[in-house]
């Protein structure tokens, strides 16, 4: 490919705030490409350096050191005069601004400002101009009279057509558009990207569209990028990853984002961002749920991990922290055969939350066990980090995996104190020494806000309720710090209110923690409210899996449907 | 409306004020140069005080001074032997003169040095232009003043030492006649000028470095324009806006400071009559020059409201054109 096929090729562009002490990096290394008539999605928090990398490519930044290069049509724009780049703006790329109020000149009349760029780059007479202006006012959907007007007569939305109808004057070849739809209410908000979409296909402008309304960019572009502290993290075709991202922090984007999770819980991404151009290595070190002493230590690339996908993490992306492959098992009775679990295979991310649903009796508690490797499997195989499960290594671990059973305790538990019951798979795997392991168990109890004084944690556990027995399996899950816990039915046997409080609780941990859960559940509306996937499980098989959000929308096995129907029943 | 209010309250004023200050304005007008003997006999005082309403009670007095307002009478100058409005018609035009071209100059001058400051905000021009501006804003009006009069005047003999126009001149053409007249007014034009310059200065910097940082701006430059229609069109008309009211507001204190030019240059407009007045407590007189400053004032402000409203669309836009 040649560099002559791209409209527009940014290549290692930084962009440094000089006037502020000390300089803000807003835009590091950031390459792109976009062919004709293509559209681009960048996405990202404010502050990740949206705008500055959109005003930078229309060199409308000063004060700033640029470095790299931002190729139009095989010119170098950067250090251009600016007598040199008038000639590119609006006609060549021209810019939708983010919506303000001070983004149009408050003294001039609509009509001039839409009609004022007419003026400087053609030869058009007043009526040929005020005729031009007339058309690109009622191509926004605004009546023709609006134009005698003044910014201030107009509200948010009508402002947003202005905007785009004086962008769209000078029919440019690239249209840059900065968060149209942010400030506006939801049904103009509709209308303006409807607009954009119909704009563009009848003028077929190459589009670059930020925005931090996922929608927006799922509905408008065909290519994504995540930018994070003015880093380039995540590229790739929109509907890939918005349904499958493979970095942690456009997964927390899409965790966040209330257009994706009607039902889900919002999570926002635990912390903020560091300012750009502070950090040496992976700049989303500090929130990430799997990073690594070593990935502080140099800047991961951006690299392709699939087809049309690239990434910037040291680990390719998020980890498969579990997979299983073909599981089988058959419990032998005296007189037949159960075949508990038919040839299952599922994965688990880091930081992910999985849940595994189905009726009782479906065989999810066996499959539960089998993976923590409690219990041998008749055929298939399980790989935690890439390792084959054998026996019980991976629970015996700190950072591994946990399971919380069903049924928390069994008998000789009974007769063990909470804090023994805590430290006991410190005890197991011999961590440290003994007032170190005390210590880690009182963190853990804490984590799940169960008391920490002596009275309590002498207490035998009969002697305590039944949420507080679920807090400690999950305190004594949570001791070995796993990057995977596997919670069978871990509400279940809990009134509705502590069962709603406990999850809330455990879904903020893991939140807080950044490890992954396989949650299993036969009730839906808990699933629903945390899943990031789900796998539906209908005797012994997998009869269905993917994102919550399309599970949940519409479900396409007649299992799931029923399952469904039958949750909501009393809802809808 | 507020106008005609505003109005009344000085009208009103204006009449008790004068009657408030120490002083018998007898003793001037019956005062040979020099001498204070009283020339008058007291039946002629008597016949004086009757004759100007003087010895009325005050709400009559106040009565007939209004009424008298309204027929443009603004009363009779014991010193002068003459009309007021006739006084003050002959000496307006000169105050006027000065204080406009005051005006135009200060004001055209401070936005171009003000501008070219935010312009080159930061670099060596606008650290110059900001340091002598500032200092020359500290200097009062009158000081500059004297300062100019013994350099240029006194000193270097290059202006005329005093008055408007030079006396029994005969011109051989209109235009010496106005070379006459500005070579005189150069010099308080100038003290004026000056002492407004680094306000004027000032405020446009201020106002233009806003204008210059604004998101719209921002556009204009996206949109590929000419660099002059960015700077006029779209900055300039803008930065204007606090300017232009300043002009106006500022004219009152301009007025102040004129009155105290006009006596250092011996000036003959209203401020140098005023003093005049005051010191031979000539009442009609100085309340009529009072009334006329006042108004004058009041109408620029007047004037100021219709600019602005036409600089400004969003002042006054209550059409209910919002929405949708
Ligand atoms: N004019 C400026 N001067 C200094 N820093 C700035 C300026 N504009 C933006 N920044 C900084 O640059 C970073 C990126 O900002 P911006 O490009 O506006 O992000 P976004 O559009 O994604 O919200 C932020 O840290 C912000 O504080
Ligand atoms: S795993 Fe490491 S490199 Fe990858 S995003 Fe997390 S911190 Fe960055
Ligand atoms: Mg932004």
């Amino acid at each position: 490919m040649t560099a002559e096929q791209y409209l527009l090729e940014i290549k290692n562009l930084s962009i440094t705030y000089h006037a502020v002490h000390p300089p803000v990096k807003a835009v590091d290394g950031v390459s792109l490409q976009l062919r004709k008539g293509e559209s681009l999605g960048i996405i990202g928090e404010s502050g990740c350096g949206k705008s500055t990398l959109a005003l930078g490519i229309m060199g409308l930044l000063k004060q700033v050191g640029v470095e790299g290069e931002i190729i139009y049509r095989g010119q170098n724009l950067v250090g251009l005069p600016e007598k040199r780049l008038r000639n590119y703006r609006w006609k060549d790329m021209a810019m939708v601004f983010q919506n303000s109020l001070e983004v149009l000149n408050p003294v001039l009349s609509i009509g001039e400002q839409i009609g004022e760029p007419l003026r400087a780059h053609y030869n058009l007479s007043p009526l040929e101009i005020d005729q031009k202006v007339v058309k690109l006012l009622e191509m926004a959907g605004l009546e023709p009279e609006w134009r005698h007007c003044y910014p201030h007569q107009l509200s948010g939305g009508m402002r947003q057509r202005v905007l785009l109808a004086m962008a769209l004057s000078c029919d440019p070849e690239l249209l840059i558009v900065d968060e149209p739809t942010t400030s506006l209410d939801p049904a103009s908000k509709n209308e303006v990207l409807q607009l954009l979409q119909k704009l563009q296909k009848k003028s077929g402008f190459a589009m670059i569209l930020i925005s931090h309304d996922l929608g927006a960019v799922k509905k408008l572009t065909s290519r994504v990028m995540t930018l994070y502290c003015g880093r380039v993290v995540e590229l790739g075709i929109t509907s890939e990853v918005l349904k499958n991202p493979l970095h942690c922090y456009t997964r927390g984007l899409l965790n966040s984002s209330p257009n994706f999770f009607r039902y889900k819980d919002l999570w926002g991404i635990g912390g903020e961002p560091p300012p750009g151009g502070s950090i040496e290595g992976c700049a989303f070190y500090p929130r990430c749920c799997q990073g690594e002493e070593s990935c502080r230590q140099a800047r991961p690339p951006l690299r392709y991990v699939a087809l049309e996908r690239m990434v910037a993490c040291h680990k390719g992306g998020i980890e498969t922290f579990l997979r299983a492959e073909g599981i089988r098992k058959k419990y032998i009775l005296k007189e037949r055969e159960i075949e508990a679990v038919k040839g299952v295979s599922l994965e688990i991310k880091s930081g992910e939350v999985v849940a595994l649903v189905g009726e009782s009796g479906s065989g999810k508690s066996t499959l539960a066990h089998i993976l923590a490797g409690v219990l041998p499997a008749d055929a298939g195989q399980v790989f935690f980090k890439n390792k084959k499960v054998e026996g019980r290594w991976a629970t015996k671990m700190v950072g591994g995996m946990q399971i919380i059973f069903q049924d928390p305790f069994s008998a000789t538990s009974h007769r063990l104190k909470v804090l023994e019951v805590v430290r006991e798979p410190l005890d197991i795997i011999k961590w440290g020494k003994r007032d170190e392991r005390e210590e880690e168990a009182m963190k853990a109890l804490q984590k799940v806000q169960l008391p920490v004084s002596p009275e309590f944690l002498n207490r035998y556990c009969y002697a305590l309720s039944g949420g507080q027995r679920q807090r400690l399996a999950i305190a004594r899950a949570l001791v070995t710090k796993p990057k995977l816990l596997i919670a069978d039915e871990v509400t279940s046997m809990l009134d509705p209110s502590t069962q709603a409080n406990l999850l809330r609780e455990l879904k903020a941990l893991q939140n807080r923690h950044g490890f992954a859960m396989l949650y299993i559940t036969h009730d839906l509306h808990l699933a629903r409210k945390i899943a990031d996937k789900v796998y539906v499980m209908y005797r012994g098989e997998i009869v269905e899996t993917g994102v919550s959000f399309e599970i949940f929308e519409n479900p396409e096995h007649v299992y799931t449907k029923r399952l469904l129907r039958e949750a909501f029943r009393d809802l809808v | 409306m507020e106008y005609l209010f505003t109005i009344w309250v000085l009208v009103t004023l204006n009449f008790f004020l004068p009657r408030a200050m120490p002083g018998d304005p007898f003793l001037y007008l019956s005062a040979d140069e020099g001498q204070e003997v009283a020339r008058f006999s007291e039946e002629q005082r008597q016949y004086y005080l009757e004759y100007y309403g003087l010895d009325r009670p005050v709400a009559g007095q106040y009565l007939s001074y209004l009424a008298d307002l309204l027929r443009g009478d603004l009363g009779y100058s014991l010193y002068y032997n003459e009309p007021v409005s006739a006084i003050i018609l002959r000496r307006l035009p000169w105050t006027t003169f000065l204080v406009m071209a005051a005006v135009l100059l200060s004001t055209v001058s401070g936005t171009i040095l003000g501008s070219l400051s935010a312009w080159y905000r930061e670099k060596l021009l606008d650290k110059l232009l900001f340091f002598h501006l500032i200092l020359l804003s500290e200097v009062p009006a009158f000081l500059l003043g004297l300062v100019l009069l013994f350099t240029f005047a006194a000193g270097l003999g290059l202006f005329p030492l005093s008055g408007a126009i030079t006396h029994f001149a005969s011109y051989s053409s209109w235009w010496e006649k106005l070379l006459d007249i500005l070579h005189h007014a150069f010099l308080p034009v100038m003290a004026l000028t000056i002492a407004r310059l680094g306000g004027m200065y000032l405020l446009s910097r201020n106002s233009m470095t806003t204008v210059l940082e604004k998101d719209y701006l921002r556009t204009a430059w996206a949109k590929g324009l000419p660099q002059k229609r960015i700077i006029f069109r779209h900055a300039l008309r803008n930065a204007l806006l606090p300017i232009v009211t300043r002009v106006f507001l500022s004219l009152g204190s301009l007025v102040g400071g004129a009155i105290l030019v006009e006596n250092v240059f011996a000036y003959p407009g209203l401020g140098h009559l005023m003093r005049e007045a005051v010191m031979v407590h000539d009442y009609p007189l100085v309340q009529g020059i009072f009334l006329v400053v006042t108004i004058c004032v009041l109408l620029a402000n007047f004037l100021a409201d219709l600019v602005y409203r036409k600089l400004d669309p969003r002042i006054g836009d209550y059409s209910g054109i919002r929405g949708g």
